[in-house]
């Protein structure tokens, strides 16, 4: 009866969403609402307002860099959630079922990786810096060091993994990303502008391209490597195990 | 409404589709982590709705490079809003799993109708001890 229910409710709520749908601007068109409002501002002088020719990077620190700094601050809220939860993995304690598994990993997967995961590495610190002339920036460029993390972490076991990034020097990198927003934001205000702006009236217009630019290198840097300590210290805090549990 | 409309719509149609599916499954399963990937479903048809709705018919990267207009390119709002919300997902479902570690830890189940049945008995078994039993 209630599956009967749950599967009435999901179909009707199917025909309605497709009715609403069937009733939407048809997709991909020029004249679209969507295509006509703020977006032909961006594209058309995002490059001299910005500096950036990735509208796309422009968008997310330049226009809307309130929305990323908030962005940057939620996921700094996860790991802070999750340490709150689980705790941090403590010296003595850092036992994973890898670590102790009878069935060791091969010895082809543990070359390989150890040939793949500086490749992994560079292509993340090319996302990073690349972020405002091609696609990618600092949030892509963190999540694939992430994920490097991850496959060393599950090849290796935590004590490997946690060894080569040791927990005192991921305490103050999490914060980066917040840092750089902050920093940066800072630097607007003393430039004669306004919190986040990157062209400041105080300095003079021969250097303003050159400290647009790298300002948001800084950002980029920042959201990348912060991003990148925050998920390798979930990872982490989630992958360990209580004493009990692991089987010796 | 028109059919026509409709299929040329298709992208929205197969967001929709995969949104109940994760409507579905976030209903129906009654193992938590399953539950937690109908979420991600879900999240991700909404993804793809929106990043369709910036889509242009023929249209290009929205990067500056030598001989593309900027007319030509697709809209660089959904593409940067999507970004945001996929940092936003990932946070959801990380505070997500660590609880549902947690439960686990607590009960040894995962499974909804199990919970809410041990919880049940506890309750009734230990209504002064409550307060103890943080860990």
């Amino acid at each position: 009866m209630k599956r009967a229910l749950s599967l009435v409710f999901i179909l009707g709520l199917a025909v309605l969403l497709l009715y609403v749908v069937g009733n939407m601007p048809s997709m991909g068109d020029p004249q679209n609402p969507t295509a006509s409002h703020v977006s032909p501002h961006y594209l058309e002088r995002g490059v001299e307002e910005t500096g950036s020719e990735n509208a796309v990077t422009s968008v997310i620190i330049n226009y809307r860099g309130y929305d990323t700094m908030g962005e940057v601050t939620v996921i700094f809220c996860a790991l802070a959630g999750v340490l709150a939860v689980l705790g941090r993995e403590k010296k003595g304690r850092i036992y994973a079922y890898t670590d102790h598994s009878k069935v060791r990993s091969s010895p082809i997967v543990r070359t390989f990786l150890i040939f793949l995961v500086p490749f992994i590495i560079m292509f993340s610190v090319y996302t990073i810096l690349h972020g405002e002339l091609a696609p990618g920036g600092g949030f892509q460029g963190g999540a694939v060091i992430g994920a490097s993390m991850i496959i060393f972490t599950t090849i290796f076991g935590l004590w490997e993994a946690s060894k080569s990034i040791p927990q005192k020097l991921r305490i103050p990198l999490e914060g980066t990303a917040v840092m750089a927003f902050f920093v940066v934001g800072v630097a607007g205000l003393i430039g004669g502008g306004s919190f986040l702006t990157f062209l400041m009236p105080r300095v003079t217009e021969s250097l303003q391209p050159a400290l647009v630019t790298w300002l948001t290198v800084i950002v980029e840097i920042g959201i990348g490597v912060g991003g990148a300590m925050i998920f390798t210290s979930i990872l982490f805090s989630m992958i360990r195990e209580e004493e009990e549990i692991v089987v010796q | 409404m028109s059919f026509s409309n409709l299929f040329h719509n298709y992208h929205y149609i197969g967001a929709m589709i995969l949104f109940c599916i994760g409507l579905y499954t976030v209903i129906m399963r009654r193992n938590i982590i399953k539950k937690i990937i109908g979420l991600n479903i879900m999240e991700t048809s909404v993804f793809f709705f929106l990043i369709s709705i910036g889509f242009l018919e023929g249209g290009l990267a929205p990067i500056h490079v030598e001989g593309v207009e900027a007319s030509q390119m697709v809209n660089p709002l959904p593409q940067a809003l999507i970004l945001t919300g996929i940092v936003v997902a990932v946070s959801v479902t990380a505070l997500a799993l660590s609880m549902v570690i947690l439960l686990y830890r607590q009960y040894g189940t995962l499974d909804v109708d199990n919970l809410m049945r041990e919880e049940a008995e506890e309750e009734e078994e230990t209504p002064q001890e409550k307060e103890g039993m943080g860990e």
